[in-house]
């Protein structure tokens, strides 16, 4: 585990609201995270927690209706939601770069790959079209382009999905940024194509030394890629800690619904257990734990009154009634804790 | 993509075959002769006939027409507007000032079109968007021939800033003066086209990933905006614009009617209105010609400009 | 971040403590709110919507207009009476504070004629303007009352009267009837057209596809002007010939809405699962599918009502309009074009007229469009 003095990134208190129609949307109420150098953390949660908003607020891309409404996002001695966008254009790209959740639209459909890599590299770096160019085909190579040479010319439409995500990652990649923000990058891709962008993700971070938030609602995902993981619900951090901690010994019953909604090569015959109920809704955020009305082990006080996270262990904390003393004592649902029992003697 | 470009102009050219048969054959069988003068004898009228071969069969008739056509660029000889000059001749000399005066009106419009688009796009929901979109609905409401009345009424008549008509003969200044009235007339709706297209394709191309991506990867809003939405923007942009540039040719016939301009749109109507069947013939034939060039040329520049369809139909 | 505090945690009483959810099925929440219906969802958005609204009203005024407006006053449509010809507006009320009174200045008068009241009937001088001396002869410009002057001080013509004596309201009314009634009937048959046309070729798809949008990329190609042209020159001027001259091209585009909307809805699911439980294909063209097409059919009648407009008022002005007597407001802008500078009025009432309809369908069809767009509905 990084040391206390070498975080890179903090988010503190973080809210964020969007005006519409019917009121604003609390879609971030309250999100803390940190990332260290050199490390993977995951943000987990369900389609609505409020994770893209988090990361989205990082970059400076919100969209116009949105309102930070308090906290602090401290990059290099910066707070990023004060910062004008002057700033942020010294930020984007050069210190974090991001992979978006969808590369068949993400690419300019009428500009050539090549020039799309290598504009920035022209118009920021001020570097020649000969090195831009050798700069380009050297990242295609490194994301794993077969043929760069010829491929520097095509256009995207040319190119398969996962290809396209290799040269989205080739431009975020284009002016060695020190994070690495990834918002769902495999959820529109074939499962085949998935992993291997998993793998080369896991690679240029090792080869950059590079520290990576990584978005996603599949904890499958996760679990080969994240060093620490924040589960998030109804634009709130509920439990985080390492990795092996969340998996094998959540606390959260959100985070056991999580697990247990996740298909394993076990799950014959078991069924798989739904979340039941839809998230609140983040016009009228609930009083008390916004996961109450969805589940099992709510108690009165949820309702009522919301929970502050309880200390775990000292990289592992849970914000549930549950761990309070004066709880009565609920083990983990029986299916879910079988599950952990396979997955770690499994390893 | 050669192969495609012969197979539309092949296709361009059957169409065009279609509709001056059509045109041929409704205006051979329109009521009245072309020679019917009171004051000429039977005899000189019938003679008349004979030699334009008008009295045989239609098929015969159409045997000579095309062959007139074809082989010699003979496209008929106007009767009553010019009589005995070919019609060929009478179209071509008011090319000219038909395109001069189109050509003018779209110089002026499409820059403006393009600035007023873009800052509508920018300022979205903004006072000056909504401005901008007042002015839009306006100029492609309102007919440009009522634009024309008003203009010719007030600017011309009441405060005399302007000819009231066109003046072939004037030179200079009093030149440009006297085409100043049609030229604004016939601007207002492209500029209204081509700001409210623009608008709505740059909105969707600013929202859209790629421009977010290009801010991401560390442009700035200003480059961002013009190499990536704004390129994008024009491509179908081009729908609207070609079809401007290649209708210049058939002109505007109202505002040549109403400000007496001797260019060809004002020469289909006096056509239609003399009985000189020759020439609407032609002058058919040369509004078809255009429209069909237009379409061709639009699918192919499209072909040409997106990298899409220009690769695929390799 | 609130992180308990461990040697001092928050004194919760213990009753709080309980499960309260356990056993009881959780349920999806139910949807307590009524289901909207596409029309009325629509209909609530077009409301938002006060440029649309108050579009569609001033609509609904023209039509009424159109309908009642000739029965306001005695005057027929084809009144002519060559004494009064060209009288300027006149309505009572108004011509009291000096708009729409009747008068006209007259240039270049004798002044000792003035007093003649041969010349000049008794109350007919207004305003004498601009008294000057030219070659010995004392000359002025007078402001008559038109009305007293011709001798018809009792009437009122509130849009006054054209070169052979009509009045103009009336005229008006009847030329946006006769205009408004040809856009709505050649609309009317584009739009059945075009569904069934784009029907049949989005449905069965295929060799039938190919051929009928082949015929209609070919009348596609005819150039407007020429069709209504050739249309008009052959079946004569009439309403009949110019509804079908905008009728030859005019289903193309609905034509080609509608098949493209088919291509999209015959391979859904449901779609799909009808044609499983043996549906027959005219059931599936128009209780399944078709249903879906109905926004943007409307939209699309909508958009295409002032196109119509336009084209007729076009083809009037180029001498291709109704057969007179009977107008149309193109027929009365072409007439009120060739006196414009003597008479500006009666090129002014019609313009006004076809500029305000324009606006008001466009304006119209640009609410319903977004009302009717599907990724707008739910939001208020």
């Amino acid at each position: 585990m990084a040391e206390k003095n070498d975080i890179i990134l903090e988010v503190k208190d973080l809210h964020v609201s969007f005006k519409s129609y019917a009121g604003y949307v609390r879609a971030v109420r309250g999100v803390n995270f940190t990332l260290h150098k050199g490390e993977t953390i995951a943000i987990v949660g369900e389609s609505g927690s409020g994770k893209s908003v988090s990361v989205k607020t990082i970059m400076g891309i919100l969209s116009k209706n949105a309102v930070i409404d308090s906290g602090e996002v401290l990059y290099d001695g910066m707070d990023l939601t004060k910062v004008d966008e002057k700033v942020f254009h010294t930020l984007r790209g050069k210190r974090i770069g991001l992979i978006f959740q969808d590369p068949l639209s993400a690419l300019n459909p009428i500009m050539k790959i090549g020039k799309q890599i290598t504009e920035v590299l022209i118009l920021e770096q001020k570097m020649n079209k000969e090195d831009a160019k050798k700069k380009a085909i050297e990242l295609m190579r490194a994301v794993g382009i077969p043929q760069p040479e010829v491929r520097f010319d095509q256009y995207p439409f040319q190119f398969s999905g996962g290809m396209r995500q290799r040269i989205v990652i080739a431009i975020a990649l284009a002016s060695d940024p020190e994070i690495l923000i990834c918002d769902e990058p495999t959820t529109a891709l074939d499962v085949t194509v998935q992993s291997r962008i998993l793998e080369l993700i896991n690679k240029i971070k090792e080869e950059r030394n590079l520290s990576v938030i990584f978005i996603t609602h599949d904890l499958g995902v996760v679990a080969n890629m994240a060093d620490r993981v924040y589960v998030m619900y109804a634009g709130k951090v509920v439990e985080f800690g390492e990795s092996e901690e969340i998996f094998f010994e959540p606390a959260h019953p959100y985070t056991w619904a999580l697990l247990s909604s996740m298909p394993d090569l076990e799950t014959k015959d078991e069924k798989l257990m739904a979340i039941p109920g839809t998230p609140p809704n983040m016009v009228y955020p609930p009083k008390g734990d916004a996961f109450a009305a969805r589940n099992q082990y709510a108690m009165q006080i949820d309702f009522e009154e919301e929970p502050p996270f309880f200390k775990i262990s000292d990289t592992h904390y849970a914000a549930t009634w549950l761990l309070h003393p004066d709880a009565p004592e609920t083990p983990m649902p029986e299916q879910l804790s079988q599950r952990i029992k396979r997955m770690k003697e499994e390893g | 993509m050669t192969r495609y470009i012969i197979e539309r102009i092949i296709a361009m050219f059957i169409t065009l075959f279609i509709i001056v048969t059509i045109a041929f054959c409704v205006v051979r069988m329109m009521p009245g002769s072309v020679y019917d003068n009171p004051e000429l004898p039977q005899s000189v009228i019938d003679a008349l006939e004979a030699k334009a071969h008008l009295n045989e069969p239609l098929l015969v008739q159409y045997g000579y027409f095309l062959k007139g056509v074809i082989l010699e660029g003979d496209w008929g000889t106007s009767v009553k507007i010019e009589p005995s000059v070919p019609a060929f001749d009478v179209l071509v000399k008011r090319i000219p000032v038909t395109l001069e005066i189109n050509i003018y009106s779209l110089l002026i419009s499409l820059p403006l079109g393009i600035i007023f688009g873009t800052i509508a796009a920018l300022r979205k929901n903004k006072l000056a968007d909504h401005l901008i979109s007042v002015m839009v609905v306006i100029c492609i409401s309102v007919p440009s021939f009522v634009f024309a009345s008003l203009l010719q009424y007030v600017l011309a008549f009441k405060l005399e800033l302007f000819p009231i008509v066109y003046e072939s003969t004037a030179v200079g200044v009093q030149r440009f003066a006297s085409m100043a009235l049609p030229i604004m007339a016939l601007a207002f709706g492209p500029i209204a086209t081509v700001t409210r297209y623009l608008r709505g394709e740059l909105v969707e191309t600013v929202n859209s990933e790629f421009m977010t991506l290009a801010k991401t990867k560390g442009l700035n809003q200003v480059q961002a905006t013009v190499r990536h939405a704004f390129r994008n923007s024009c491509l179908p942009l081009t729908n609207v614009i070609i079809p401007m540039f290649t209708n210049v040719l058939g002109g505007s016939l109202v505002i040549e009617r109403i400000f007496s301009i001797p260019g060809v749109g004002g020469i289909m109507i006096n056509s239609i209105n003399a009985n000189d069947h020759p020439l609407t013939i032609a002058v058919l034939i040369f509004y078809s010609l255009v429209s069909l060039l237009t379409i061709l040329i639009v699918d192919l520049s499209y072909g040409i400009i997106d990298p899409r369809i220009r690769l695929e139909a390799k | 971040m609130y992180i308990a505090d461990q040697n001092n945690m928050p004194k919760i009483p213990k009753e709080k403590f309980v499960f309260v959810q356990q056993g009881t099925a959780i349920k999806d929440e139910n949807f307590e709110t009524k289901p909207i219906g596409f029309f009325k969802d629509a209909m609530m958005r077009f409301c938002k919507n006060k440029a649309s609204v108050s579009a569609m009203v001033i609509i609904l005024f023209i039509i009424f207009l159109s309908i009642f407006g000739p029965s306001f006053n005695s005057y027929g449509f084809n009144d002519q009476d060559v004494n009064r010809i060209n009288l300027p507006p006149r309505i009572p009320v108004l011509e009291n504070i000096g708009i729409a009174d009747g008068t006209r200045v007259l240039t270049n008068r004798r002044v000792d004629n003035l007093d003649d009241p041969e010349k000049y009937p008794e109350g007919s001088i207004v305003e004498i303007l601009n008294r000057r001396t030219e070659k010995n002869v004392e000359m002025c410009d007078v402001k008559i009352n038109y009305y007293v002057y011709t001798g018809y001080d009792d009437e009122y013509f509130w849009a006054g009267t054209d070169y052979l004596g009509r009045d103009l309201w009336t005229r008006l009314c009847r030329g946006s009837r006769v205009s408004l009634m040809i856009a709505t009937l050649a609309v009317f048959a584009n739009i059945l057209i075009g569904i069934i046309y784009g029907a049949i070729a989005g449905y069965y798809g295929g060799k039938v596809d190919m051929v009928m949008m082949r015929i209609c990329e070919i009348i596609g190609a005819f150039p407007q002007v020429v069709v209504a042209t050739l249309f008009i020159m052959f079946f004569g001027t009439g309403i009949f010939s110019i509804v079908m001259a905008l009728i030859i091209r005019g289903w193309i585009s609905t034509a080609r809405l509608i098949r493209a909307q088919f291509l999209r809805f015959k391979s859904r699911e449901y779609v799909l699962a009808a044609r499983t439980l043996g549906v027959r294909d005219r059931a599936l063209i128009f209780r399944h599918i078709l249903p879906n097409s109905i926004g943007p059919i409307i939209t699309k009648a909508m958009i295409e009502v002032p196109n119509a407009i336009f084209s007729e008022s076009f083809l009037a002005f180029i001498g291709l309009g109704l057969q007179a007597p009977e107008p149309s407001i193109g027929v009365l802008l072409s007439d009120g074009q060739k006196v414009l500078l003597h008479y500006p009025y009666q090129t002014l009432f019609p313009a006004l007229l076809i500029s305000i309809l324009m606006i008001s369908f466009n304006l119209f069809s640009n609410g319903l469009r977004d009302a009717f767009d599907p990724t707008m509905r739910g939001i208020d």
